[in-house]
Formats: C-alpha cells, sequence, structure tokens
C-alpha cells in the first residue's frame, strides 16, 4: 500500500491511471452500445427477445431485409444528397465568411464571435426558427423570393416532395456554418504573414495566393472540417423531426432518421441497427482516407 | 553613377504613430545601402514602403526611373529577403526557387534550368528536393537570397536576415551576401539594427532615429565624422564615451567637469559648455602626461585586445596591448587631440 501510494506521489503509474479512467468510460458508453449494435445487425430481434444478449443468428438477412425494403434507394439518395449539399454548403460558405473576417477591419472578430450564436443553439430550436421561415403560406423567405420576383407563386419548401430534402439542407448549413468558419479561421490565422508578403513580391496576384499559399497551407484543417463536417451531417436528427419528419413520403428521410424510425417507431430494432452499421461503415471509411492523407503533412 | 531607388519627401503615419517624417533617400545603382538604427527607427518600415508592403501616407517614389507610388508590390519587381526567410514550408527547395518564374509563365525546363544555376551559386545544389523544414538555418537563408536572386530583379531588400544564425554563421554570410552582391551588380538595401554589419558590408550607410535620417554617408566618414552625438554614440563598438566639460580660456582644451583635460586640435569659444566625446579605442593609457584618470573597475581580456571599464561604469576604453591594470587601480589617460570630438549640450549637434 505504502508502495502504491508513493508510486502515486512519484506520478509513476499516475499516467496510467488517468488513461485508464478515460479507456473505461469510452469503452462502456461507446465501444460497449457500438459492438451491440453490430451484434444486434446480425440477429433475429422481436418484442420476445428484446431483453437477451444471445438472439438467433440470422447472417446477413437484415441487410438483406433493409436493402429490400421500398425506401432505401431513396433514403440512400437523400442522405448523399443531404450530405453533399450541406457539407458543401458549410463549407464553402465557411470558408468565404473566414476568408473575409481575416481581413481586417473594425470590429472583425467581435463580429465573427456572434456567429457562435448558431453553433450554440440546440438543433431543435434552429429547426423550429427555419421551420417558420421556410413555412409555405406566411414564412418569410418566401415573401422575400417573392418581392425580388424571383418566384411567383408559394413554394411550399417542406411539404413539397421537390424540395422537402433542401428545406433541412439550407437549415443544415446555417446550424454547421460558424463551426466550419471558425474551425477555418483558426487555420488562417496559422498561415505566417510574411509568406504572403513573399508571394507578392515573387508576382502572385490574390487568386494565385489563395490557390498557391492559403489551400495548400490549410490542407490539414480542411482534412479535418471536412471529416467531421461528415460525421456532424450524418448524425443530425434534430432537424428532421422539427421541420419534415422525413416526409413527404419519405422525400426528405435519410439514414439516420429512418435508422430511429425503424427502431423506435416501428420497433424493428434489427433493421435500425442494421441501418446505423451502414452508416458507421461509411464514416470509417471516410475517417480512413483522412487519417490517411494527413499522414504525409507538410508542415515547415 | 545613376539613382536606382529615389525616395521623396516619404511620410508615413499609423494612426497617431509618425512613423517616417519627411524621409528623403536616393539609392544609386548597384551600391549597397544599409539602413542602420536602434529599435522603432523606421528602418523596415521605410524598407517594407520600397517594397509596397506599406502604403505611404505622402511622398514619392521611383525605382529605376519609374513612378512607384501607390503601385503594388507584384509589379515592383523588387525582390526581399525576409527575417525569418518567409520560404513556402510546402514547397520544395526547388519550388521555393521556381515560383515567381512559374507565375510569371516561364516554361517548366527553363525554370529547372534556371534553379540548377542559383542552385550553383547559392550552394544549394545538393538540396533541391528537400522541404524547408529538413534545412539548417543557414540552409533556409541561402534559399531565401537564392529564390531573390533567380528573378533578376530592380533591387535586392533584406531585412535582417542575419539575426537568427548563429555569430560564426553570421560573419561568413555578411560575406557571402557581398561577394553576390557584387558579383550580380545588383542593387542592395539592407536593414540591420547591428552598426557592425552595416559599417562592414555597405558602400552607404543610412542612420535613422524616430522616423528622420540622422546622418547618411560613407561607413569610415559617419565614424570619423559623426554629425551628432546619437550617430556617434551608435557607430563604433564600444560606443564612444562622453564627458561633459567647458572650453578653457586659451580656447584649445577642455576642462572636464569630472576632472582634468583634453586637448583640441582647433580654437572654440572660450567658456562655452560642450559635451566631448573620445572613442574607447582612441585612448593611450600614460604615466606623466596624462590628460585625465579613472578608477578601473572592470577588466576583460580577449586576448587580442582588452577592455577596461571604469569603477562608475560609464566610461570604457580599449588596449591593443596586454596590460597589468586592474580592479581599483588608478590609472592616466591621454588622447590624440584630432581625435576629440565635440558636442554642443543642448541639441546634441557636433561642433
Amino acid at each position: 500500500m505504502t508502495r502504491f501510494l508513493n508510486a502515486l506521489r512519484d506520478g509513476v503509474g499516475f499516467d496510467i491511471l488517468l488513461v485508464g479512467a478515460a479507456l473505461l468510460f469510452l469503452l462502456a458508453l461507446a465501444g460497449a452500445p457500438l459492438v451491440y449494435n453490430v451484434l444486434m445487425s446480425f440477429q433475429q430481434v422481436d418484442m420476445f427477445t428484446l431483453g437477451v444478449l444471445f438472439r438467433p443468428f440470422v447472417g446477413f438477412d437484415n441487410y438483406v431485409a433493409v436493402v429490400q425494403q421500398p425506401e432505401f434507394w431513396m433514403v440512400t439518395r437523400n442522405t448523399l444528397v443531404f450530405v453533399f449539399g450541406s457539407m458543401t454548403g458549410q463549407f464553402v460558405l465557411g470558408f468565404a465568411l473566414a476568408l473575409f473576417f481575416a481581413q481586417d477591419f473594425p470590429g472583425a472578430s467581435t463580429i465573427r464571435g456572434l456567429f457562435l450564436v448558431s453553433w450554440v443553439m440546440p438543433g431543435l430550436v434552429v429547426g423550429a426558427i427555419w421551420s417558420w421561415i421556410l413555412a409555405g403560406d406566411f414564412g418569410v423567405l418566401n415573401v422575400i423570393l417573392k418581392s425580388l420576383g424571383i418566384i411567383q407563386n408559394n413554394v411550399f419548401w417542406k411539404s413539397d416532395p421537390n424540395f422537402s430534402i433542401w428545406a433541412v439542407i439550407i437549415a443544415n448549413i446555417w446550424l454547421g456554418l460558424a463551426f466550419n468558419m471558425l474551425l477555418l479561421s483558426v487555420g488562417l490565422a496559422a498561415i505566417p504573414r510574411d509568406l504572403y508578403e513573399a508571394a507578392e513580391l515573387d508576382g502572385a496576384n490574390a487568386f494565385q495566393r489563395f490557390w498557391t499559399i492559403t489551400l495548400p497551407m490549410m490542407r490539414s484543417t480542411i482534412g479535418a472540417v471536412l471529416s467531421l463536417g461528415l460525421i456532424g451531417t450524418l448524425q443530425q436528427f434534430d432537424l428532421f423531426p422539427a421541420l419534415t419528419e422525413g416526409g413527404p413520403a419519405n422525400t426528405s428521410n435519410v439514414a439516420g432518421f429512418w435508422s430511429w424510425q425503424l427502431s423506435f417507431q416501428l420497433y424493428d430494432f434489427a433493421k435500425g441497427a442494421t441501418v446505423s452499421v451502414m452508416m458507421f461503415l461509411l464514416v470509417l471509411f471516410a475517417s480512413v482516407i483522412y487519417v490517411r492523407s494527413t499522414r504525409h503533412e507538410v508542415r515547415g | 553613377m545613376t539613382a536606382q531607388i529615389e525616395l521623396i519627401d516619404i511620410d508615413k503615419h499609423y494612426g497617431n504613430f509618425h512613423a517616417l517624417k519627411n524621409v528623403s533617400l536616393t539609392i544609386d545603382k548597384g551600391s549597397f545601402v544599409a539602413l542602420v538604427g536602434p529599435s522603432g527607427c523606421g528602418k523596415s518600415t521605410l524598407l517594407r514602403s520600397i517594397a509596397g508592403l506599406e502604403t505611404i501616407t505622402s511622398g514619392r517614389m521611383t525605382i529605376a526611373g519609374k513612378e512607384m507610388t501607390g503601385v503594388p508590390p507584384r509589379h515592383r519587381d523588387i525582390a526581399m529577403v525576409f527575417q525569418s526567410y518567409a520560404l513556402y514550408p510546402h514547397m520544395t527547395v526547388e519550388e521555393n526557387l521556381t515560383y515567381s518564374l512559374r507565375l510569371h509563365g516561364v516554361s517548366k525546363a527553363d525554370a529547372r534550368k534556371k534553379a540548377a544555376e542559383v542552385a550553383a551559386t547559392t550552394g544549394l545544389s545538393e538540396l533541391l528536393s528537400r522541404y524547408p523544414r529538413q534545412l539548417s538555418g543557414g540552409q533556409r537563408q541561402r534559399v531565401a537570397m537564392g529564390r531573390a536572386i533567380i528573378r533578376n530583379p530592380k533591387a535586392f531588400l533584406f531585412d535582417e536576415p542575419l539575426s537568427n544564425l548563429d555569430a560564426a554563421l553570421r560573419v561568413q554570410m555578411r560575406k557571402e551576401i557581398r561577394a553576390l552582391h557584387d558579383r550580380l551588380g545588383a542593387t542592395s538595401v539592407y536593414v540591420t539594427h547591428d552598426q557592425i554589419e552595416a559599417m562592414t558590408m555597405a558602400d552607404w550607410v543610412v542612420v535613422m532615429r524616430a522616423g528622420i535620417i540622422e546622418q547618411q554617408g560613407r561607413p569610415l566618414d559617419l565614424y570619423d565624422k559623426p554629425v551628432n552625438r546619437f550617430v556617434a554614440g551608435f557607430i563604433g563598438s564600444p560606443a564612444m564615451n562622453f564627458l561633459p566639460g567647458r572650453i578653457a580660456d586659451s580656447g584649445n582644451s577642455v576642462v572636464l567637469d569630472g576632472g582634468g583635460s583634453l586637448p583640441l586640435a582647433r580654437n572654440v569659444e572660450p567658456g562655452r559648455t560642450v559635451i566631448a566625446g573620445v572613442r574607447p579605442e582612441h585612448l593611450q593609457v600614460r604615466g606623466d602626461d596624462a590628460n585625465f584618470h579613472l578608477e578601473v573597475g572592470v577588466v576583460e581580456s580577449t586576448g587580442s585586445a582588452t577592455y577596461l571599464t571604469s569603477r562608475d561604469g560609464n566610461f570604457q576604453l580599449v588596449q591593443s596591448e596586454r596590460t597589468q591594470l586592474a580592479s581599483g587601480d588608478r590609472v592616466g589617460l591621454g588622447i590624440d587631440p584630432t581625435r576629440v570630438h565635440l558636442f554642443d549640450p543642448e541639441t546634441g549637434i557636433a561642433l
């Protein structure tokens, strides 16, 4: 016992204790559910076997069944549209704002700080606000578009099958914009100013400086932003119940929300778990690509 | 000689701070000009104004006869070596060297050939495929210089390029930069706070303080004939000693307030209060015919020279011979009358 206390006092083993606590926490609250989820996707789960761990093993039956669901391909297509639409919007607008606020003008950092508001707000609240903005008959977006002459008649953003997924994408872009902008701002701030001055003297115009200095120097930041963006977008849930509930007729349904519907509205836990495992594989794939792309990171 | 860079009445304000005050300067083609002064004197601001990285508040400038006021840096055809080197970390040495050529649409083969030539002159041939982070400080310095010379610009600007190197390398690079300048027949403007660098490298030294040019001239002229007390104290190492005193009734010597007197080689208005300036290396230890005495404090010997500091810490002298003097000794000092400088106590202007 004394030896143990002495070891603690000297700091020997204390590092292991700290790492151990964090690992235990992760294993219990992230690792175990993940393994249980994967396990469940290979089992036959119904109301009678809900409480047991070892249920009848069914191989890939659940996967086959999920793919054979009539809405599977629509949900897949929607998920891809949602992910690419949201990430493109968040990244392009976020980068543009980060570049804008990197300029030196009065109040730049204060206004940039205000953008945090969108990041701090809960998704359900953001969803409720956008639900009003996008409302077909009294929404402010329709009023603006009509007064600008862009549309003649009201667009029912949330209930028109052609627009419903875009209604969620617009809200999601707004929600994730600040996070993208802040991470990219940090990356921009880390580029030494004299590199730009040297490039300017070497004859580079603003576009060439962006292309040959900013982008290559931001490589690891951009990789991190896109990876986190992919994860965050696939995990996005709150906006769907607040805006469209995946409807009408699954035209705005995505994998994450569908998985929840299968598990907790239809009580088909096996299929719900299967969909989430498929999503997990997608994120894993993207993460591996990201890690590989930054392994040979060039930093001076 | 024709003027390569001409600055006329340059003013620069940063908010309330007046960084450059009516600075005019002509830099001859092929000359090596050093801008020197203490921190915050405006020397870097002046250099960056020549490059166009700072916009001047008022005044005009021409480079190679062309009006350059308000022209963006990329159209000035000027190369700069930064204190931090500012190498592009994501590019190899070769890509760093050829960056400007590629921007100007030079073909890949020509750029490579040019890079090989420049690498040969700067000793980088073996390092072309390395990244800046894989280079030592001296090698990075060479890449920065190579990047400047590959473009054959109208002028080279150096912003304290040696301050990140260790002492031995600094002395070596001093000579290399000067040799490169001579070989290329370039026009160079070199900013430094180190007056030794300025004196050893430049043909023309510009001493600045608080946004104005205090004095400009050939290095030895500044050493021999400083126009005021600031320049006298700034040029020369160790710095000049200043002794308050009064001109004797005879007009040809200074009676020092601290006791003793200094002979003068000319006649000055008798009774006038002055500050006498004597360089540490111009004083001789004498016996009977000493001009004044002081008590030795610290004795530092480097082998080739001995540095003596007075007990009160205000006075230094350098002896080229070895000395038996020790702390606490009282020593008599003499000086050649032509080596005594006189300054007005109020204005600091040389008399």
